[in-house]
């Protein structure tokens, strides 16, 4: 089963990892960038808030400061256009979880509920920042210097930097949910109550499984704003990349570690794909809208989970573990 | 400053303000009561502007009359959305739930919006929207006045319906406890479809007040929702008296930093003051102090 | 869920096959000169949805008007043109992913540029990746041009001057009739916010106060307060930095509302919308309101009435009630023309060379004439004002098709 199970994923890393080889036209290389940049921050948004129940609306903040973090930092730092720049990119994920620590500080002393408003709010107050701080360029942003590759060359190094990002989310999430901690953060889940009284240190707990999401967060932020070379405010710091993080993660599955996987990659390539062959934007809101409704009304648990019920109903007695509470443990072995 | 701009800015944070409490208000509720955050309370705002828009354009009915019309119909939809999507809700994750399907509503509703209206803004029309009178001072538009008006009586209806009925009654032990509530033999079910229909049938006067003072499409249901999530978390999540207060204090505090400061900073200072009150009071302004963890 | 599964399945399979047909074509994207008579594609991403799509619309008609009017005239080098238009829903994520469909997908030969400069910047830098010439008519802003590329054209004028001939108009005024002060208020964008303070000096050298200078958050729905409090400044001039209808008719209505009448009133977008504007403020109000632009419905520049008469053809209306993005639009379809004519083909790289060469071409907003960094230098900025019904050209005063201002303006609603 455990075999099985790795060769499953192995055979995954490969596709993604051959994607670029197969597919060389630069159209869709780089809806595969903006895709595994979203399933990366899906993954890492899930590590916390999946985990903890904790569900944070206001993730845009880290991929903002991640992007003006790689903006500045080759402006400022005068690096050339190229390579060297990947270099900012882990330090686009430092900066984030440095303004992680204190959000969460405050955010996390509130109910659940509560706290999702606060990250909106938190979130607001950064947009408007960078809209109308001097050092963020305002709203006309900031350009970046334009990196010498030509054509079709262009995007493949981007595509395994998002690759790398995304790999590493995930193996840390898998960690995550193996570890003591990951048990913490599911116990604050379940009953945070409980959790405390059980000795968790449900602050502590909670404020490192925040910042630790922020992290690739940053990253993938840092990587969009030298793939583009051109940052603005509202669309670094963008309500809808909120929305869509935690959207992807309930599509595919909230909680589990591979329905962010699997929302992300249907959500952001079709999302992009149709935007750009379909132009009427009314239509295209009302059929996702409605689709989006169907998922949460008839697969509240997720596509991942859904799936694998009717799987283990078809192959099995129905007497395995899958039936118990899908809610919290239908998704262990995912 | 001119004492002047000082003064209008105060006036409008009372009038329009009272505006944004009501709307807030049907928000709050729906979250005391069923545990629902209702994300479509922008683009149902929206959407009671547009019907007060087609009455008056297309059937010559004066925006205050229309509103006979169009509170029923949002108290119906109201009743439709929670029937056929947010009573489906169950289980642990219940409230985050909510956030998405209220959110795909609100999708669905905004494209709907954007075929029917087209994205141009368009705004309500009538004398009273460009009309003043002078008072303190300054001139005073009458929209604000009569919305101020039609604010005061529907929360004052609302308010007497809550602690002066048999059915306030019940509302408010579900505010409460909704365990309790049901235990004592209240229809919890019956309880929160009603108030799930009052909390969107408010946005009809909302919306008709909003779209008369401001230039809307279906995109600006965005920053409303905004404000409306700010305006109950700062009051407290579930308190009727809290939206009111914040509802105020939010308008008047950006028209004034608006005025004294600069207009740039207005909408971050009420996000500040948000901030720095829930890191003193997490639970908001009024917000009950109860179970941390829901 | 099944069909978005399908959906990415079928994106694959499309890919690959696309990746096959892109092996064979010709890669520098320029058309193969032993089919004379295939068509000819050009490549726009506009906004069809969002923020941006009222300009979007109008973008997309003036591009088609142009694309009509080439082929009556047997087309580009005998080529017919064909327009491959995207749409980006206003996100500039979307624009790198379109302009990369058009171009190497799609094929397109030429690439036109995307409506406003936040969405022309990132659709530059594609092209460039490509060798592509980015010729726009919607990208002014100085920001634009401080990336530095070389291959972005802007035919229309550089944002930052459009103020200068009102400016210049006020600051000539005779001693007694010439205003006291002004109030400056804008929108932070990247449009109207520079062109503020060239207007604000030269007003000033002439000894014309600022009584009120604010710049308000783009995102402002609610503008009461900030027209309150330039209301309760009560200068005789007001300069109000607007790309949109919404914002000027919210600050018109706050002013009438306060009774407060200035003398001037200008706003830099907006009252150029035609219809759309004069139905939101209402013809009566938008007497003697005044907006810069580079062209309008009753311009005399060659070419502009024949493309006024197609438009209302078309599209229906009245000159009047043309924007300006139209021609923009089709300024963009002239200069590319006449850049392929001259080079007697369609390789990007002879074109780029060919437009910075200092040639002066001529488009129905001008002459046009790029400097370094792809800034039409040659462009005349307008300033027109409503009189009546009508909209009519009142600056430069210099220009014999301009009409004597209206002023003061008449009281709100006369």
């Amino acid at each position: 089963m455990k075999l099985r199970q790795s060769a499953w994923w192995a055979l995954g890393l490969v596709i993604f990892a051959l994607f670029p080889v197969v597919v060389t036209n630069p159209f869709y290389t780089t809806i595969g960038i903006f895709t595994v940049i979203y399933m990366g921050c899906a993954t890492s948004w899930n590590m916390f808030s999946g985990y903890s129940g904790y569900v944070s609306l206001g993730t845009a903040i880290f991929y903002g400061c991640g992007a003006y973090t790689m903006a500045l930092v080759s402006i400022h730092g005068h690096i050339p256009g190229g390579a060297e720049q990947f270099w900012v990119v882990p330090l686009g994920g430092l900066v984030a979880m440095a303004i992680a620590v204190p959000l969460g500080a405050v955010a996390l002393r509130v109910r659940r509920h509560t706290f999702v408003v606060i990250t909106i709010a938190f979130f607001f107050v950064f947009q408007l920042a960078a809209i109308n701080a001097n050092f963020t360029g305002g709203p006309a942003g900031l350009s970046l210097e334009l990196i010498p590759w030509q054509g079709d060359a262009y995007n493949t190094p981007f595509y395994y930097v998002a690759l790398a990002i995304l790999v590493f989310s995930v193996v840390l999430s898998a960690l995550v949910r193996r570890s003591r901690f990951g048990l913490q953060l599911l116990a604050i889940r379940d009953d945070e109550d409980r959790a405390l009284g059980l000795g968790v240190k449900v602050k502590a707990v909670k404020l490192t499984g925040y910042t630790m999401s922020a992290f690739v967060v940053g990253m993938a932020g840092a990587l969009y704003a030298m793939f583009l070379g051109q940052i603005y405010p509202q669309f670094v710091f963008d309500p809808v990349f909120d929305v869509t993080i935690a959207l992807m993660a309930f599509l595919g599955g909230f909680g589990t570690l591979l329905g962010p996987l699997v929302g992300g990659l249907i959500l952001e390539s079709s999302q992009q794909w149709l935007t750009a062959n379909y132009s009427n934007g009314s239509l295209y809101l009302i059929l996702f809208g409605a689709l989006f409704l169907i998922v949460v009304l008839f697969m509240p648990q997720g596509i991942v989970v859904k799936v694998k019920e009717v799987w283990s109903k078809r192959t099995s007695t129905g007497s395995d573990a899958t039936q118990a509470p899908l809610a919290t443990l239908g998704s262990e072995s995912l | 400053m001119n004492s002047s701009a000082l003064i209008h800015a105060l006036v409008d944070g009372v009038l329009t303000g009272s505006v944004y409490a009501l709307m807030a208000t049907g928000l709050t509720l729906v979250f005391g009561v069923m545990d629902i955050i209702n994300l479509a309370q922008g683009i149902l705002v929206i959407l009671g502007a547009y019907l007060s828009y087609t009455l008056s354009v297309h059937f010559g009915v004066d925006l205050f009359v229309g509103l006979l019309i169009t509170i029923p119909t949002l108290f119906v939809v109201g009743i439709v959305i929670e029937r056929l999507f947010v009573a489906r809700l169950k289980g642990p994750e219940r409230t985050a739930m909510s956030i998405l399907v209220t959110y795909a509503i609100s999708l669905v509703i905004e494209g709907i919006l954007n075929e029917v209206y087209s994205i141009n803004q368009v705004q309500l029309q009538a004398w009273y929207v460009n009309r003043s009178f002078p008072i303190f001072g300054i001139y005073l538009p009458y929209i604000y006045l009569l919305g101020f008006i039609l604010a005061a009586a529907l929360l004052g209806s609302l308010y007497y319906m809550l602690y002066r009925t048999r059915f306030g009654a019940s509302i408010r032990a579900s505010l409460s406890d909704q365990t309790a509530a049901a235990l004592v033999g209240i229809d919890t079910k019956r309880v929160a479809t009603i108030c799930f229909g009052i909390g969107v049938a408010v946005t009809a006067a909302g919306g008709m007040i909003y779209g008369a003072t401001n230039a809307f499409n279906a995109s600006s249901s965005y920053d409303l929702i905004s404000r409306l999530l700010t305006i109950i978390v700062l009051g407290g999540m579930g308190s009727l008296g809290g939206a009111l207060v914040a509802g105020i204090l939010m308008v008047m505090l950006q028209d004034i930093v608006a005025v004294v400061w600069s207009p740039i900073w207005s909408s971050m200072s009420f996000f500040v003051v948000l901030v720095i009150v829930l890191s003193l009071r997490p639970q908001g302004l009024f917000g009950k102090q109860s179970a941390r963890v829901a | 869920m099944k069909k978005l599964g399908n959906l990415w399945r079928t994106v694959g399979v499309t890919s690959v096959a696309a990746s096959t047909m892109l092996m064979m074509a010709n890669a520098s994207g320029a058309a193969p000169k032993s089919h004379a008579l295939a068509p000819i594609k050009i490549g726009i991403s506009l906004s069809l949805s969002g923020d941006f799509s009222a300009d979007g619309i109008a973008f997309d008609q003036g591009y088609k008007l142009w694309a009509a009017d080439v082929n009556a005239h047997g087309g580009l080098l005998g080529h017919q043109v064909q327009l491959d238009v995207v749409s980006d829903a206003s996100s500039p994520t979307q624009v790198v992913t379109n302009y990369q469909k058009l171009i190497t997908n799609d094929h397109v030969a030429l690439t036109f540029g995307p409506f406003s400069s936040l969405l022309s910047l990132p659709a530059a830098k594609i092209a460039a990746r490509y060798g592509y010439a980015m010729i726009e008519g919607a990208g002014g802003a100085p920001s634009v041009f401080q990336a530095g590329l070389n291959n972005l054209f802007d035919v229309s004028l550089p944002v930052k001057d459009s103020l200068v001939p009102f400016a210049k108009w006020i600051a000539a005024l005779p001693k007694g009739k010439r205003p006291a002060n002004a109030a400056y208020v804008t929108t932070n964008d990247a449009f109207t916010e520079p062109q503020i303070p060239v207007a604000q000096s030269i007003m000033k050298a002439a000894g014309i106060k600022t009584a009120y200078y604010s710049v308000f958050p783009s995102e402002t729905t609610d503008y009461t307060p900030i027209a309150d409090a330039v209301a309760a400044a009560k200068a005789q001039v007001v300069v109000l930095g607007s790309v949109d209808v919404p914002t000027v008719s919210s600050f018109m209505q706050a002013f009438e509302q306060a009774h407060y009448n200035p003398k001037v009133f200008i706003a830099t977008g907006g009252p150029d919308q035609g219809t759309t504007f004069a139905k939101a403020v209402g013809i009566k109000n938008a007497n003697g309101v005044m907006v810069p632009n580079g062209w309008y419905g009753g311009a005399t520049t060659p070419g502009a009435q024949a493309m006024v008469a197609e438009y209302v053809k078309k599209y229906g209306g009245t000159a009047a009630t043309i924007s300006a993005d139209v021609a923009e639009a089709y300024s963009v379809g002239q200069i590319t023309a006449q850049a392929v004519k001259a080079t007697g083909g369609f390789n990007n790289a002879k074109i780029i060379k060919y437009l910075h060469s200092g040639v002066v071409l001529s488009s129905v907003q001008g002459p046009v004439k790029f400097d370094k960094l792809g800034e039409n230098n040659e462009g005349t900025a307008f300033t027109f004002q409503w009189q009546g019904s009508n909209f009519v050209q009142v600056n430069p005063v210099s220009s014999k098709a301009s009409k004597p201002v209206l002023f003061p303006k008449p009281v709100w609603g006369k």
